[in-house]
This record gives structure tokens, C-alpha cells and sequence, in this order.
């Protein structure tokens, strides 16, 4: 079928673009986008847009799938059949207002779930089950007006009290709270219903952009009648009521989760008639599945999983890098990590080069900062430092000759033992990949560190992340794409020195949270980069994360399915086609 | 009749016993509220300690350990297995239970079905060549599927099925028409099924080998009766017995290895369950899943004993 | 006297004495031997590993561009140790235990009886998930919850020898002559339980090695440094085995080879002495 030469040109291809960084951007289609216009309108013109391409596109472009096609503006869009698409993972409840929702969650409840506002192209937030997002002129008061007309999949309305009783259920669950409280006052001032379709939101700073907020789970409105319904009985968290364009259908865990066609969507129309959704964790498994046909898409941060789907023309795959970063962290709360020096040799101790080659497999890039070289925000004086255990050992030796006495609280011993400084590593598991992480490190840290391994599961090693109960973890986050929502990782307000901290190694700065205030505040996005830049210089210095990769995110679909990246907001605006690893279907055709 | 109520008496203890270790050992070893709660379990903000008062009253977390657990022993008994722990209220644990237990079993029977299908022919022709060439072949693999740890088998037998010849599915789709199921079901069925196999065909023959001895054998076979025939209708039945009796026993020893098969080959039953509800420090769900397991080994002890009987009426008590 | 053990046990036998010997010595000298460092990283610059074996990788690398032979070494140690320190404990606590109920009988027995029957039907990799899961992970741990897993099916073993002792001749001659239980049970019924429990521990110690793989199969086993377990589940993925089928199996021949010895000896050694099947 391929031959090598254009199994060849498309992974060069791939390469260049890949470092191209929001490789989503262009996705599908080229100009004017009505929600309710005919799809023909919609579909791809590869040829349109050769400079962006994206790695989907390629494979459409550079093979002779392309020549199946149809002519674009023919292309019409088919009613019927079935996505299946396979999750990294299953959740356990998809209930906005009170389950933390990953990537994987995230996905089914885009199905099922509109969020007030969605990202553009470029990144900045646009209305979409809302009308509009109107601030004062501090920034600190956002007025939201509804569109009118639209129900919930069980009859409710949507109003402002809908949106409230969301706001509201939410700042009241202890998780999902967590990723609000920062940005609102504790009491009922934070949202006001002013009449049936607006709202009003008071927040604790200047937001520039508060519309970004509301793009994921924190934007996704559920029935009211079902939330209440789902306090009492909680085995409604597992079928969930939106406004979306898919009605769920059923659900039996851990194995598949099925949506079916909303006939009156109020975006226009929908042509599945159905997405089936199966969680299969283990990277390659769900490689396969996608090969048999057994399933239509899927998506995978799996570096190996992705060389594969790299390594055959017949899938369009939508390459993202810009989302997480993975990293190590440290608690500067507690020795051996409140000095700096420490914190630098375990930096420079850090095997990075062997990581990207061991763990990232080419597939993920060397990370220096929360930014791709393609951002604009992309500081490029910044080095992360690594693979240098001489300067690691002289630290080492600095810090125990004066410190070397003190007592590490969370191991209960010396900060330092035999000449090196005793930590703690934890991570979550089991987990082939991250034990093989643990053991890269700690054979390189191992120079100045003697290294305690600490698995946990996922939950357990949120909470003592979370607690302080920490040396040193792996760890996976930052890359919003609105830049600011990272702020709550990284803000001195974020320490709470008794409980949880949201800023997780608890290291304050107060220029660089002034710098990070002031880029908040701002909407010019030249100017707002170079407040970002110097803030990135200011966590490089304090030494607090080792950046190892950028997180590459593939959402990988079937030749025979279209419509992937077209979808827009009600205004027409194009939508950005994938966000850390989720995509919307809600557009989307089988041909 | 009062071996029975004895007997049922002693099973009985069995499970209190089993129930309250287990009960114990989690409640001591673990904490059951983050779960609930989440990170809040760990904050001291006022709302937080509200939320964690009002969340250990919910679950009765905050009454002494013996009072709850004669509390879940009361609903268990009358079939409520609790709700999950989880600030998200996932499904009664009883739905769990419908939902995995189904293709544990299926598993389980289709492994125990081969095991027999496999030992039965296997066991008649060794017997009927005992200590020639081709029995003691036999012998050697037998003695070799014994020591071959299930997870090693699994892997070799997923690299030759699964991989090289591509015979067989690596995936379990829990939503496929039954058919495709029981096939993808094939491989983890025959990893636990070979070593039960080489299990029961040992003793099945060792067996064989005494009952051609006898007796009443030696006379058919002195009227003229084939060997084959013999072997079939003469020796097999008695020697059935014991195999009952074993294969009653290994299913016990097997439920416990059929978990790390399900694990490696995938299949959301009971086995995977157990091991993410302890990980996450799911107490009811563990308890009612350590429960079914222990009900059935003492359900097929107590079947075995009274297959015994009614097999052989000298053991009647 | 020893020709005829030679002859009786078998060349096998003396065949899989010698390959534990062998596993056994490796283990313990493995930081003096001219063997890799099992944890560092022969990266090849250009080529991505795993390395296939070769003459500078006898058993090929792992992903990691570790070496498998010198990994699998400084495995056994971990397997090993978990496997002799199970037992022993089960030995020890379940032997004694077993002998002592086997002997006074009465309400002693019939507690620890059931005792041990509630262990055995107990799902005995459940206690031991719960207990790895629900502490910690160390080598100690591990190796004394694989231990207490072992105290049931030995001391019912030594119970059932004890009582078929505990009534012939030479106790009751001991007892007749005014000797105290405590000298019966450790002159009289020890060394004949002893050989029947030895047979017991070398098979033992084949299921708690076993154990480790399945504790390791679903990621509980000991946090740090490599085990035989560890080392076949990394090349267990359906993508290793496609590709770098060597990372799983060089483990898995070394690991069923160890079983099969240990398997066999005990076999041996029980058949050798007619020692009944009781309670195995």
C-alpha cells in the first residue's frame, strides 16, 4: 500500500511539525463556520493551508488516502453510525459538580456536556453556551449572559439559576472545589443571578480573560433537576443530563459508555448516531484496537503507542505538545528542600538527556519551561539544567557539611547520611513507565541522594503531594491554554501551611506572583509574554521543578472519519481542535 | 444429620472468621475518608473538618469498629453489600458484583471445564501405557506444568497465541456478544486450565493405575473384555471420585490464581476489582468481594462432601 | 551410605541441587562477580534499546539498556531471600504450632486447627494484597507476609505428622519414663517431623518465589531493585513480547527453572524418606 518513500516524508513531516508546535491550531477546515450551516461548507481543503498543516492533515494529504476524498465543497456530511473511541481510562462518575475529571472524563463529558465558553484557534476563550462574557472595568466583575432557549436533555431550562446551582455544587465538593476557591470569595458574592439568563461573578483578581475559565469541567453545565437528583441518589453520577450534543444512553463501568444523538441540539446537527466510549489503559491494547477496527479513534500520551501510530498512513492523527509538562518536584516546606542548594543538586544530578531518550523515545520534546519553543510566552534564555553530577556532588557536599545535621521530618532521619542527602521519591503507580522513571533517577541521583521509593496510587499520592508529605515526586501539570489558570500552582496565596496547598512545593515568591497578577490582568498578548517570560525566569531560578518533557497528547482517528476539528462556537468562531488530549465530536461524520 | 448441622455450624465460624480478619485488617491498616473526601480528608479548614464529621457519620466512621461491623454484617446478610466508599456515590457495590462476577465465573468454569477435557483422555492413555516411553513423557510434563507459575505461563502462552500466531484476541471486551467473549476468554481459561490439568491427570492416573489392578478388572479382562473398554467402563468411574474430590479442592487454589490472570490479560472481573478496590482503600467493596470467594470455596467443600456420599455410600455418616 | 542416596535420589535430583547451588551462589557473590552493573545504562548512541542478546548482553537489555543477565542475577537475590525467609518463618511459627496442637490435641487443637483452616480458606493472594497494599512495600514486609501466608499449610502438615507420632511406642515409652512434654515434643517428634517438613520448605519456598511474581504481576511487589517478577512484567507487553520477546523470557526460564528444581528436590527428598501426602 505505502511505500517507504512516503512512509518517509510523512514522519519528516511529522517531525517539522511537531516542532511546530500547536499542531491542532489549523485543524479541518478553512473559512466560514455557522453552527448551522451545511457541513459541506465545513470540510477540509488540506491544500488551503499548507504552512500549518497539521500531522492530521498530513495523512490526508501526503498519502494516497487523500485521492478517497471526496471534492471539498461536495463533501457532504453523513447521518448515522457509531464512534468508538478508546479512553486511556474509565472514571468513576460523570458528574461535573463533583468528580474530578481527567483527560479520559473530560472527553465522554464533552459529549454529553457544553461548556459556557470555548477556546479559539489562538488560544483565547470565546463564548459558546453562553452569549457573552462582559467585565467591569477593574476586570474583577464578569457579567455572563446566557443564550436563550436552550434545555437540558431532560426538559430543564437553561438559566442563570442553572448555572448557579452548577457554581454552587461544585465550590461545595471537596475536590472539584479545590480548582475554584482560588478565584472567588468565599461567600455568595462570588456569583449573583441578575435576571433569568444573566449572571454575575466576582472574582479575587483582575482576570483579563475570564471566559478561559470556563472551558472545562468548571464551564460544563448539568441539568439542576439531575444534580439535585444525583445528591440523593449517587448511582445518577454515572448518567449524566447537559445540554450537549449527545443524550447519554448507558453506562457499565470500566467497560463502555454510550451516548446517542441529540436530535435537537441547539449547535445544529449532530451526525452520530452514536459514541461508545471504552476505557482500555493499557497503551498498545488500544493501539491494536484501533488496527483491527475495532475501534474509530482514540487518544494516547503513550510515547511508544505514538511512534506506532506515527509508523502507519492510514490514521489522521492530531499532534498536541503544549499541554502538561512532566516533571519533578520538590516540597520546599520541609529539609532537605528549603535550600536551594539542594534543590540544585538534585537538578543538576538529573539525568534529562536519558529520560528524553529512555522515556520520551523522540516522541516528547525537552522541556525547559511550562512553554513550547512555538509559544509566544516561550523564554528562550532559560536553561534546564542536568546530567552534571560533578556540580550536583559539590552541592551535595556544601549542603551536608552545614545542614548535613538536621532532621529530614518525613524519612525522620538525618538530612544526610554517609556525605549524601537522604530523600524521599514518590510517585504514582503501578506503573511500568513510572517505576522505570523512579529507577532512571535514582540511579543518577544517586551520586549525592540516597533515594527512598514511594509508590502510591494516584489518589494517595495526590493527597500527601497536596498535605506536604513529600520530598521530591513526579509529576504531570501546567500548559493551560490559557496560561493564567496555572497561576493557582504557583501563587504564595495557593500555601496553606497547615493543609492543603495547591501551590505543591510550596515555594513563594512575591515578584513572581506580582508578575503573574500583572499577566493575568493583561489582554494585549505580546505585551502579556514578556510578563510571562520574566515570571518563567523567576521558577527557573528557584529550582523548585526539574522539567523533563512536554506531555505529547495524539488523538488518533480512523481514514473514514471527518469532521474532527470542525467545530465552532455559535458565532462561527473556529474552535481549537484539541485540548490535552480531548477532542469534540460533536461534528464529527463516518464516511 | 447432625454431621450436617455440624458441619454447616463449622462453615459458618468459617466465614464470621474470615469476615471479621478482613473487616479488621482494613479498618485498622487503612483510611477509608480520603476517599470519601478526597484531599479534604487532610485539611484543616473549618468547612473541610465539617465535611469530614459529616462524612464519617454518613458511613459510621466515627462508631466504634465492633458496632460496624456488626452493622455490614447485618445488611450483608440480607444481601446489602453497602454503597462504595467515594465522595462520588459510584454504584451500590451489589451492582459491582452483578455486573464482574459473571465473567469471573465464566472464567472459572470454562478453565475447569478444559482442565477436565484435557486430564480425562489425557489420564485414560497414560494409564493405559503406564511406565512405557509415551506415560513417562507424560509424567516429566506434567511435573513441568505443575511448577510453571501462572504469570509465566500467561505471558508464554499470550506470546504464542496471541502474538506470534495471532489466534486469539489480546483484549477482553466486556461489551461483545457473548460468543466473542467466551473467545476472548480462551487464553486466560487455558492458563489456569493446563496446570489444574496436569493436576488432576496425575492423580487421575495414578488412580487408574491402582483400580486396573483390581480385581473385578482383572476378571473382565480375563473374560476377554478390550482394554479400552475396560478402561472406560470399569476403571474410570471409580477413579472419578477422587478426581471430584480434588477438583472441588483446586477450585479454592484456583480463584486465587485466576486474579493475576485477569490482571495480565485484562478482564474486568472480580479478580482486577478486588486488587483497585484495596489499592483504593475500598472497604465494602473488598469485603463483599473476599466474601464471595470465601462462600464459594466452603460452597464447594460442602458439594464435594456431599457428592462424596452419594458416590460412595460407605462414607456416609 | 552416600552411594545409596546418589543412586535413590537420582542424577536429577544432584542436577537440580546443582542448579540452586549455582542460582544460590550467584546471588549471594553477585557484587564480586565480572558481571554489569544490573542498574546502570548501556546506552548506545544511535540505537534505541532494548538490545537484542549479544556476546557484550548475554540475555539482551531491558528498554532501559540494562543488562538482563546481571539484572536477573541481583534478582534472585530478592527472590531468593523472600522465598528462605517465608518459609522459614512459616516453619518456625507454623511448625511449632502445628507440633504443639498435634500433641496436647483437646481445645488446643481444635483452635489452631481452626485457625489454620480459616487461612487456607482464606483467598490467600488477597491477604497477601492487602497486607503489602495496606502497609508497605519493603523486602521485609513482603517476605513476612509471604511467611504468614506459609503458617497454615505447615503447621497442618506438622500437626498430621505429630499425630501419627504422637502415639507410637517410643512417646509413650518417653513419657512412661517421666519425660515433660516439652522434651517429648523437641526429642521425640521433632526430628521425625523435621525431615517430612523439610521436603514441605523446599516446595514452599517454590510457591513464595512464585508469590513474589504474582505480587509483582499486579505492582505490589518490593519497591526497590529488581526481582524476578519485576523483570518479567517489564517485558510483558504485548509490544515487548512483539518486539524484545528477550526481556521477559531470559526471567521466566531462570525463574521456572529455580521452581522446577526446588520442585523437584522436594519431591525427591519426600518420596526418598515415604513420606505420605499429608495435608499437600
Amino acid at each position: 500500500m505505502k511505500t517507504s518513500s512516503s512512509h518517509r516524508s510523512f514522519r519528516r513531516l511529522g517531525a517539522v511539525l511537531a516542532t511546530a508546535g500547536l499542531l491542532v491550531s489549523a485543524c479541518g477546515g478553512s473559512d466560514d463556520n455557522e453552527a448551522d450551516s451545511e457541513p459541506a461548507a465545513e470540510s477540509s481543503e488540506p491544500a488551503a493551508e499548507p504552512a500549518a498543516e497539521p500531522a492530521e492533515e498530513d495523512t490526508l494529504g501526503e498519502t494516497e488516502t487523500e485521492v478517497t476524498l471526496p471534492p471539498d465543497d461536495d463533501a457532504d456530511s453523513i447521518f448515522g453510525g457509531t464512534l468508538r473511541y478508546g479512553l486511556e481510562a474509565d472514571v468513576n462518575g460523570l458528574n461535573p459538580s463533583s468528580s474530578a475529571l481527567a483527560a479520559s472524563g473530560l472527553m465522554m463529558a464533552n459529549a454529553v456536556f457544553d461548556t459556557l465558553a470555548v477556546y479559539d484557534e489562538n488560544g483565547v476563550s470565546t463564548p459558546h453556551l453562553a452569549e457573552s462574557f462582559t467585565p467591569n472595568d477593574t476586570l474583577t466583575t464578569w457579567t455572563v449572559k446566557l443564550r436563550e432557549g436552550i434545555t437540558f436533555h431532560d426538559g430543564t431550562p437553561l438559566n442563570a439559576e442553572a448555572v448557579l446551582v452548577n457554581f454552587n455544587a461544585q465550590r461545595g465538593d471537596p475536590l472539584v472545589g479545590l480548582a475554584i476557591m482560588p478565584f472567588f470569595p468565599a461567600d455568595e458574592t462570588a456569583a449573583v443571578a441578575v435576571d433569568d439568563l444573566t449572571i454575575e461573578f466576582n472574582v479575587n483578581f483582575p482576570i483579563a480573560d475570564f471566559g478561559s475559565l470556563v472551558t472545562g469541567q468548571l464551564g460544563m453545565v448539568a441539568s439542576p433537576t439531575w444534580i439535585a437528583a444525583a445528591k440523593e441518589d449517587p448511582t445518577l453520577n454515572q448518567a449524566p443530563v447537559g445540554t450537549g450534543a449527545f443524550v447519554f444512553d448507558s453506562r457499565s463501568e470500566d467497560s463502555v459508555t454510550r451516548f446517542v444523538r441529540n436530535e435537537d441540539w441547539w449547535g445544529g446537527d449532530v451526525y452520530l448516531d452514536a459514541v461508545e466510549f471504552y476505557p482500555v489503559t493499557d497503551g498498545d491494547d488500544r493501539n491494536n484496537l484501533l488496527f483491527n477496527g475495532d475501534l474509530d479513534a482514540l487518544h494516547t500520551t503513550n510515547q511508544a503507542s505514538i511512534l506506532d501510530l506515527l509508523d502507519t498512513d492510514d490514521y489522521q492523527n492530531i499532534i498536541d505538545d503544549t499541554g502538561e509538562e512532566s516533571y519533578a518536584m520538590m516540597n520546599t516546606a520541609i529539609p532537605p528542600f528549603d535550600d536551594i542548594r539542594a534543590r540544585q543538586a538534585l537538578a543538576y544530578a538529573t539525568p534529562i538527556e536519558e529520560y528524553v531518550e529512555l522515556i520520551g523515545l523522540g516522541v516528547s520534546r525537552r522541556a525547559t519551561q511550562r512553554f513550547t519553543p512555538e509559544s509566544i510566552n516561550y523564554n528562550p534564555d532559560l536553561v534546564q539544567v542536568g546530567n552534571d553530577p560533578d556540580t550536583a556532588v559539590g552541592l551535595v557536599a556544601e549542603y551536608c557539611a552545614e545542614r548535613g545535621e538536621e532532621t529530614n521530618p518525613l524519612l525522620g532521619t538525618t538530612t544526610c547520611t554517609d556525605g549524601k542527602i537522604n530523600i524521599e521519591l514518590q510517585w504514582s503507580g503501578p506503573s511500568v513507565v513510572q517505576t522505570r522513571i523512579a529507577e532512571l533517577l535514582d540511579e543518577a541521583w544517586s551520586v549525592g541522594f540516597n533515594v527512598t521509593f514511594q509508590e502510591l496510587p494516584q489518589d494517595g499520592h495526590v493527597l500527601q503531594t497536596a498535605i506536604g508529605q513529600y520530598n521530591v515526586n513526579t509529576w504531570r501539570q501546567f500548559g493551560a491554554v490559557d496560561v493564567w489558570s496555572d497561576n493557582v500552582w504557583l501563587l504564595c496565596a495557593t500555601i496553606n501551611p497547615a493543609g492543603l496547598s495547591l501551590n505543591w512545593p510550596r515555594n513563594c515568591d512575591e515578584e513572581r506572583d506580582a508578575l503573574l497578577f500583572q499577566a493575568t490582568a493583561m489582554s494585549d498578548l505580546e505585551a502579556r509574554a514578556e510578563v510571562l517570560k520574566q515570571a518563567e525566569a523567576l521558577i527557573n531560578q528557584a529550582f523548585t521543578y526539574v522539567f523533563f518533557t512536554h506531555t505529547t497528547w495524539v488523538n488518533s482517528f480512523a481514514d473514514n472519519v471527518r469532521g474532527v476539528c470542525d467545530h465552532t462556537s455559535p458565532e462561527g468562531v473556529k474552535m481549537r481542535c484539541a485540548v490535552s488530549g480531548r477532542t469534540w465530536l460533536s461534528k464529527v461524520w463516518i464516511e | 444429620m447432625n454431621y450436617w448441622v455440624q458441619r454447616l455450624t463449622a462453615s459458618i465460624m468459617l466465614l464470621l472468621a474470615v469476615s471479621m480478619l478482613t473487616f479488621g485488617a482494613m479498618n485498622l491498616l487503612g483510611d477509608p475518608l480520603f476517599n470519601i473526601l478526597g484531599p479534604a480528608a487532610a485539611d484543616t479548614k473549618p468547612e473541610s473538618l465539617e465535611k469530614v464529621a459529616a462524612a464519617k457519620e454518613l458511613y459510621h466512621l466515627d462508631r466504634p469498629l465492633p458496632e460496624r461491623y456488626v452493622r455490614w454484617l447485618g445488611d450483608m446478610v440480607t444481601g446489602d453489600f453497602g454503597v462504595q466508599f467515594s465522595s462520588t456515590g459510584q454504584p451500590p457495590v451489589s451492582d459491582l458484583v452483578v455486573e464482574r462476577f459473571p465473567r469471573s465465573l465464566t472464567l472459572l468454569v470454562m478453565a475447569q471445564l478444559l482442565a477436565s477435557m484435557i486430564a480425562i483422555p489425557w489420564a485414560l492413555i497414560t494409564a493405559a501405557r503406564a511406565n512405557r516411553p509415551a506415560d513417562r513423557i507424560s509424567t516429566i510434563n506434567s511435573f513441568l506444568l505443575i511448577a510453571m507459575p501462572n504469570f509465566a505461563l500467561a505471558v508464554i502462552l499470550k506470546y504464542i497465541f496471541g502474538i506470534k500466531l495471532g489466534w486469539f484476541p489480546l483484549t477482553f471486551k466486556a461489551t461483545d456478544p457473548w460468543l466473542t467473549r467466551i473467545y476472548q476468554t480462551f487464553l486466560p481459561a487455558l492458563t489456569i486450565a493446563l496446570p489444574a490439568a496436569a493436576v488432576y491427570q496425575r492423580l487421575l492416573r495414578t488412580d487408574l493405575i491402582t483400580t486396573l489392578q483390581e480385581d473385578f478388572i482383572l476378571m473382565a479382562r480375563s473374560k476377554g473384555v478390550s482394554r479400552r473398554r475396560v478402561l472406560l467402563r470399569h476403571a474410570l468411574r471409580p477413579s472419578l471420585f477422587s478426581f471430584i474430590t480434588v477438583f472441588g479442592i483446586n477450585t479454592g487454589a484456583l480463584i486465587g490464581g485466576s486474579l493475576i490472570v485477569e490482571s495480565i490479560f485484562r478482564i474486568p472481573g472480580l479478580g482486577s476489582a478486588i486488587v483497585e478496590a484495596i489499592l483504593r482503600e475500598d472497604f465494602p467493596v473488598v469485603l463483599a468481594i473476599v466474601m464471595i470467594i470465601t462462600t464459594a470455596f466452603v460452597i464447594v467443600n460442602v458439594v464435594v462432601d456431599i457428592v462424596y456420599t452419594l458416590i460412595d455410600p460407605r462414607v456416609r455418616r | 551410605m552416600s552411594d545409596t542416596i546418589t543412586k535413590r535420589l537420582g542424577p536429577l535430583f544432584w542436577l537440580a541441587v546443582g542448579w540452586l547451588a549455582i542460582v544460590s551462589l550467584l546471588a549471594l557473590f553477585a557484587p564480586w562477580l565480572p558481571i554489569k552493573d544490573p542498574d546502570s545504562y548501556f546506552l548506545v548512541r544511535g540505537e534505541r534499546p532494548p538490545y537484542s542478546p549479544s556476546g557484550t548482553h548475554w540475555f539482551g537489555t531491558d528498554q532501559d539498556a540494562r543488562d538482563m543477565f546481571a539484572r536477573i542475577i541481583y534478582g534472585a537475590r530478592v527472590s531468593l531471600v523472600i522465598g528462605f525467609v517465608a518459609i522459614a518463618f512459616g516453619m518456625v511459627v507454623g511448625g511449632t504450632a502445628g507440633i504443639v496442637a498435634g500433641y496436647l490435641r483437646g481445645r488446643t487443637d481444635k483452635v489452631v486447627s481452626f485457625i489454620f483452616i480459616v487461612f487456607l480458606s482464606f483467598p490467600s493472594l488477597v491477604l497477601a494484597i492487602l497486607i503489602t497494599a495496606l502497609l508497605d512495600r519493603g523486602l521485609v514486609t513482603i517476605a513476612l507476609t509471604l511467611g504468614v501466608l506459609a503458617v497454615a499449610p505447615v503447621g497442618r502438615l506438622a500437626r498430621a505428622t505429630t499425630l501419627a507420632y504422637a502415639d507410637r511406642e517410643f512417646v509413650t515409652a518417653a513419657r512412661a519414663i517421666g519425660a515433660g512434654d516439652r522434651r517429648i515434643i523437641v526429642r521425640e517428634l521433632l526430628p521425625n517431623v523435621v525431615i517430612p517438613m523439610g521436603a514441605l520448605a523446599l516446595l514452599g519456598m517454590a510457591v513464595a518465589i512464585v508469590a513474589e511474581g504474582g505480587l509483582a504481576f499486579l505492582g505490589l511487589s518490593v519497591e526497590k531493585g529488581p526481582t524476578w517478577g519485576k523483570l518479567i512484567l517489564i517485558g510483558a507487553g504485548s509490544r515487548e513480547l512483539e518486539k524484545s520477546p528477550w526481556i521477559a523470557f531470559g526471567p521466566i526460564i531462570v525463574l521456572f527453572l529455580t521452581v522446577l528444581a526446588l520442585n523437584y528436590a522436594g519431591d525427591r527428598i519426600r518420596s526418598y524418606y515415604d513420606v505420605r501426602e499429608i495435608g499437600l
